[in-house]
């Protein structure tokens, strides 16, 4: 019983890492332009499937970062077209719009690479068990835990010590001065969406090799990084790294004993923080209480 | 002012209107009756063309645009051509119940096929009895349709989950043993799958645990965890579509392939497809299989989904295929196209083996309109030479041997009076 118990909490750590990935992405975007992209779940679809087109040219690895940069060349084109024109109006108007959005991606991929599922196979040296005892942990999931801790790095190093995340970080906290002191601030969130982009069709691609490459993929793994960052609290990146974890963790160690409720037990975490503490275990007072 | 302008501007169309309509009637009155001999006999089809079962749907919608084809080169029914009138479920009860009374109430559909989803089937079922129009559900597996919750005007071509789990419960325990565990999809269709897997295992002395996985769960480690610490003697896996591709692709990751075997009721050749070569294993049912060198008819079948698809014939196209012409079959023997004259002449009419496409002769029989046609049991493996060759048929189990006698359905039919 206490080999499952670690196995599972293990487990839910590498899980957990993917919803940040997804969450951290969700985050910027409602941060800095207080935008809930109901559409990340379509990028992220559009992330693996660009990945399986563009892997048979020009390799697993080079995919690995030219999918998420053609998905977030992608979420620019959108930014600029579409989400811009509802800055500053209520934020029902962009969730209508990012919902429709959501659809429209989801036929879209239906239509262009077809509603049957695609295989996509990471390379196989990856694809194994470390070891017969620990055959959960596969070189690929390390891989992927690797990966995203490398984002996750250098996503705080670089809104830390890079100008552009300086500002990113400044609007976040008053767009208003920001504007004042020169900043293009329509540039600025376009930038911030790009990277927003960028973090789901990487999650994308990385899904890929282990879900099977379908239209509905984003859809399943949308609301748990919602609950990632309600949980951690909305306005704080650090809540959302920690809350991306936790339900992650949660989830995993249920299925030893309620496997049904897997699901239903991220969402009674979000009840339960919402009741005794609105703003989300670190987010800032006033946004979400 | 204005209201005086909009009462002027609704008289003036009201006029314009009625003018046109009094031509229109001048003319086209004889015209339609002149027409009526050919005017089309049409058929709504509500599947979930949006959505997890996105794949699955569009085969039967494809297979049922080929039998309408045939039958209107053909003469169609008693003489007038069919049109087809799809609609999108989108796989939610409340769409396609609304569609449906869309499709009879505005489009006067005179037949209903539909849904890939158990429990959108059943919902759609409730609005075609009480509008008694006849109404075929090609791949809806949960029990319930052909059993406790039948109908007069209700008939099903795809096998229910207790037919799948008949059929391959005890080749699995033959090879394998008798020591399970399931992972099941925790709605209508995993439970009634398991229910009748347990039974003939229990029956058989064996035991058993198993979990219950949300539908569209992404990862299925937790629940692999969970498998191998009991120690299987064969993991039964009946997670639907998406799910079980995912479940199956982590399953050999896991290295699990090679220390528990794995089996199951459904493994469609479409969730195949989604899956890489080394993935693709483990002993199943087929509803219907491509590869039938005994039965000629299948050949021209497969051919003809091939030119206009592209893609190989799966259980699916020959569900939507089967729909149709069953209701085309029963409609020009009856020379009617009322839902009731229909209904009678569908029970336990044989299909021809042309419609059929099996080994024996597929019937709907008469106790609970359920079709009995063979069940293949078999075992998946990678592509041999040809990419679409996944399967290998071992047994072909005849649909009474597989479904036992109609009075166990539960069912019981009362037609109006």
């Amino acid at each position: 019983m206490t080999q499952l118990i670690l196995y599972n909490t293990f487990n839910g750590l590498i899980i957990g890492t993917f919803y940040v990935l997804m969450a951290l992405g969700l985050s910027l975007i409602l941060n800095l332009s207080g935008v809930i992209n109901f559409a990340h779940g379509g990028f992220l679809a559009v992330g693996g499937y660009l990945a399986y087109t563009l892997s048979p040219y020009i390799g697993f690895w080079a995919s690995l970062i030219a999918a998420p940069l053609l998905t977030a060349c992608i979420g620019i084109a959108i930014e600029r077209t579409l989400i811009r024109r509802l800055y500053g109006r209520d934020p029902l108007y962009s969730l209508l719009l990012t919902f429709g959005l959501a659809f429209i991606f989801e036929d879209m991929t239906r239509a262009i690479w077809g509603a049957q599922g695609l295989p996509f196979t990471p390379p196989s040296f990856l694809t194994q068990p470390i070891s017969l005892d620990f055959f959960f942990i596969t070189y690929y999931r390390l891989f992927m835990m690797a990966v995203v801790g490398v984002v996750v790095l250098g996503l705080f190093l670089f809104l830390r010590y890079t100008r552009l995340g300086v500002r990113i970080r400044a609007g976040t906290l008053d767009l208003e001065t920001v504007s004042a002191l020169g900043v293009n601030v329509r540039a600025l969130r376009t930038m911030n969406f790009a990277v927003g982009i960028f973090l789901a069709g990487l999650a994308g691609v990385l899904a890929g090799g282990n879900l099977s490459l379908e239209p509905t993929m984003g859809a399943n793994v949308l609301m748990p990084s919602f609950v990632a960052i309600i949980v951690g609290g909305v306005g704080s990146l650090h809540g959302t790294l920690f809350g991306g974890l936790l339900i992650g963790v949660a989830s995993g160690l249920t299925t030893v004993w309620f496997p049904s409720a897997s699901e239903a037990v991220i969402y009674v975490i979000m009840a339960v923080v919402l009741l005794v503490r609105p703003r989300g275990l670190m987010g800032e007072e006033g946004i979400m209480s | 002012m204005s209201q005086g302008n909009n009462r002027r501007i609704i008289r003036r169309r009201q006029v314009l209107q009625a003018g046109a309509a009094l031509g229109a009637l001048q003319f086209a009155a004889p015209f339609i009756i002149q027409a009526r001999g050919e005017t089309p006999i049409k058929i709504g089809m509500v599947d979930p063309l949006t959505g997890a079962y996105a794949a699955v749907a569009r085969s039967e919608v494809e297979g049922a645009k080929l039998a309408v084809q045939e039958i209107n080169g053909n003469g169609g029914i008693t003489g007038r051509p069919i049109e087809l009138l799809v609609e999108d479920s989108a796989n939610d009860t409340g769409t396609g119940v609304q569609k449906t009374r869309k499709l009879i109430e505005r489009d006067g559909v005179s037949f209903i096929i539909g849904d890939v989803n158990s429990g959108v089937a059943l919902a759609i079922a409730q609005v075609t009895n009480e509008k008694k129009i006849l109404h075929i559900v090609p791949g809806g597996h949960s029990d319930a349709i052909t059993g406790s919750d039948c109908h007069w005007n209700v008939f099903r071509v795809c096998n229910s989950t207790v037919m799948d789990g008949n059929a391959i419960a005890d080749v699995l325990m033959e090879k394998f043993g008798k020591k399970w565990y399931f992972l099941t999809p925790d709605y209508a269709y995993g439970h009634s799958v398991q229910a009748a897997l347990v039974k003939k295992l229990e029956a058989k002395g064996g035991k058993w645990e198993g979990a219950l996985a949300p539908i569209g769960t992404p990862d299925y480690s937790s629940y692999l965890i969970k498998a191998k610490s009991y120690g299987p003697d064969v993991l039964i896996n009946v997670m639907g579509a998406g799910d079980q591709v995912n479940s199956i692709k982590q399953y050999v990751q896991f290295g699990l392939a090679k220390q528990m075997p794995m089996g199951g009721t459904l493994f469609e050749l479409e969730s195949v497809l989604a899956l890489p070569d080394d993935a693709r294993a483990g002993w199943w049912t087929y509803e219907w299989y491509w590869n039938q060198p005994k039965v000629p008819q299948v050949a021209k079948f497969v051919a003809d989904i091939k030119k206009q698809t592209n893609q190989i014939a799966t259980a699916r196209h020959w569900f939507g295929y089967v729909s149709i012409h069953s209701i085309a079959l029963a409609a020009n023997q009856a020379k009617s196209v009322e839902s009731v004259a229909v209904a009678h002449a569908l029970e336990d009419m044989k299909l021809p083996p042309e419609v059929g496409l099996i080994q024996n002769t597929a019937y709907f029989r008469k106790g609970d309109h359920q079709l009995m046609s063979d069940v293949f049991v078999g075992q998946a493996h990678g592509a041999k030479g040809n990419p679409d060759d996944l399967f290998e048929v071992t047994d072909v189990v005849p649909g009474e041997k597989a479904a036992g006698p109609a009075e166990q359905s539960g069912c019981k039919l009362t037609y109006p009076a």
